[in-house]
């Protein structure tokens, strides 16, 4: 049931490829105006750049999964699911995969530009990079699903109410990219990767539980 | 028939005035304890007190939206909704006399320290779920929703609190406080707890104010 509900989100999103084209379209211009915007010290860009990637990765998730869950909305295909005898966290995690999905294939196109805008050094492991990309935009993925659930909310209060409440998962990324970027070694910083991957488990517990009493009727 | 109609409310306000007359009277009179600090060194009996209430309201939004969603009954709601508005006003107090402060200890008005950051964050939070409440729609959803909100905010709270506190290592967070609590001395704890029962006499009465006006627009 699980992989039938993410199977449908990604087969809509097959066909209009509506939500990656805007999230990689948006994440590249917003990379391009920091790339102006910082122009006056490139040296200075190497320290702000896992600054400025999560800045990038926290605006165009919530840009293409407000649209990954307003397709719900729409015709209130939303309470067709909740009335389909599954289980409500499986939707919500069916969700947060999709939304997971989404967000990462897209980060994956948006993120070779980057560095070839800022001239940043690649020499790093590509392993810790991926990971840290999957526990930070999984965090946020929750987060939003958690918020953007519900029905008939309006698209400003969104970034009101995840941007302070991501503001430790986006402390934590931006540490852990900081530190990989910079070639410490991973003994140094270990830490930061474990608080990250302690939000994604807290978020996405928080919103299982907290799912089946936000959309009960 | 009107809230300071009942005699046990009319006490209630009495005694808060009261008490919070004296406890303005002492900390203004109160020789400072830090002399490098002057007089700004007393705002800690006011600073710190008001802190601890705020977050201990925010708590019972917390508590409050648990209820909610397990009873599902109205009142919690409307309980949630006065703990969350009285808990942002001291929210505001704390980051309005956090700088204050923060200026002569110090030097300048706002260091990124693990508690302020902490309390900010909440604060801008707790704007956001007066947004959703203002502006979220069905009120039946909102209220539901807003718990939600109310216990994610507070759970961020340690997680912020150790992000803000290893994100920058070298602000110590609030060695100030400690000089304050000196076993050989107790009176400076003595005078924090009581400005910080003042505090909550004033709070409970305010948020006892704002149920019976929820309550009674619920009514009509």
């Amino acid at each position: 049931m699980l992989l039938h509900l993410i199977l449908k989100d990604l087969k809509i999103e097959m066909r209009s490829k509506e939500i990656i084209a805007s999230m990689f379209i948006f994440g590249l211009s917003v990379t391009l105006i920091f790339a102006l915007a910082f122009q006056v010290a490139p040296v200075m860009i190497h320290t702000f750049a896992p600054g400025l990637l999560w800045v990038v990765i926290l605006f165009t998730s919530v840009l293409g999964l407000n649209r990954l869950f307003s397709l719900e909305r729409e015709e209130h295909a939303l309470w067709s699911w909740v009335t389909a005898p599954v289980d409500r966290g499986l939707v919500y995690i069916a969700k947060v995969i999709s939304a997971l999905i989404f967000v990462l294939i897209s980060v994956i196109l948006f993120i070779i530009p980057f560095f070839i805008f800022l001239n940043l050094p690649t020499e790093f492991s590509f392993f810790q990079f991926g990971l840290i990309l999957l526990l930070g935009t999984g965090s946020i993925g929750c987060l939003i699903s958690g918020i953007t659930l519900q029905a008939g909310l309006r698209d400003v209060l969104i970034p009101i109410l995840l941007f302070p409440s991501a503001s430790p998962v986006a402390i934590a990324a931006t540490k852990c990219t900081g530190f990989l970027f910079e070639n410490k070694p991973l003994t140094t910083w270990n830490f930061w990767l474990l608080i990250l991957a302690s939000f994604f488990v807290i978020f996405s517990l928080f919103g299982y539980l907290v799912f089946n009493k936000i959309v009960e009727e | 028939m009107t809230f300071f109609n009942k005699k046990e409310n009319r006490i209630h306000a009495a005694l808060a005035i009261l008490l919070s007359v004296i406890n303005i009277y002492i900390i203004i009179t109160l020789k400072p304890p830090n002399q490098a600090q002057g007089i700004f060194g007393n705002i800690f009996y006011i600073h710190v007190p008001i802190a601890w209430s705020a977050f201990l309201l925010y708590f019972a939004v917390m508590v409050c939206g648990i209820f909610f969603l397990i009873k599902k009954s109205i009142i919690w709601d409307h309980r949630g909704l006065a703990f969350a508005e009285i808990g942002t006003i001291f929210m505001f107090l704390v980051l309005t006399t956090g700088p204050i402060w923060a200026k002569p200890a110090w030097g300048h008005y706002w260091p990124w320290e693990p508690r302020l950051t902490t309390s900010l964050i909440l604060f801008l939070i707790f704007l956001g779920y007066f947004m959703l409440r203002e502006f979220g729609g069905n009120p039946e959803q909102v209220s539901r929703f807003a718990a939600v909100v109310g216990i994610l905010a507070f759970l961020d709270v340690p997680l912020i609190f150790l992000s803000v506190k290893f994100w920058l290592p070298e602000m110590q967070s609030h060695p100030q406080v400690g000089q304050y609590f000196d076993s050989a001395s107790p009176t400076p704890t003595y005078l924090v707890l009581y400005s910080f029962l003042s505090l909550l006499v004033i709070a409970s009465l305010m948020i006892r104010f704002r149920i019976n006006i929820l309550t009674m627009k619920d009514e009509e």
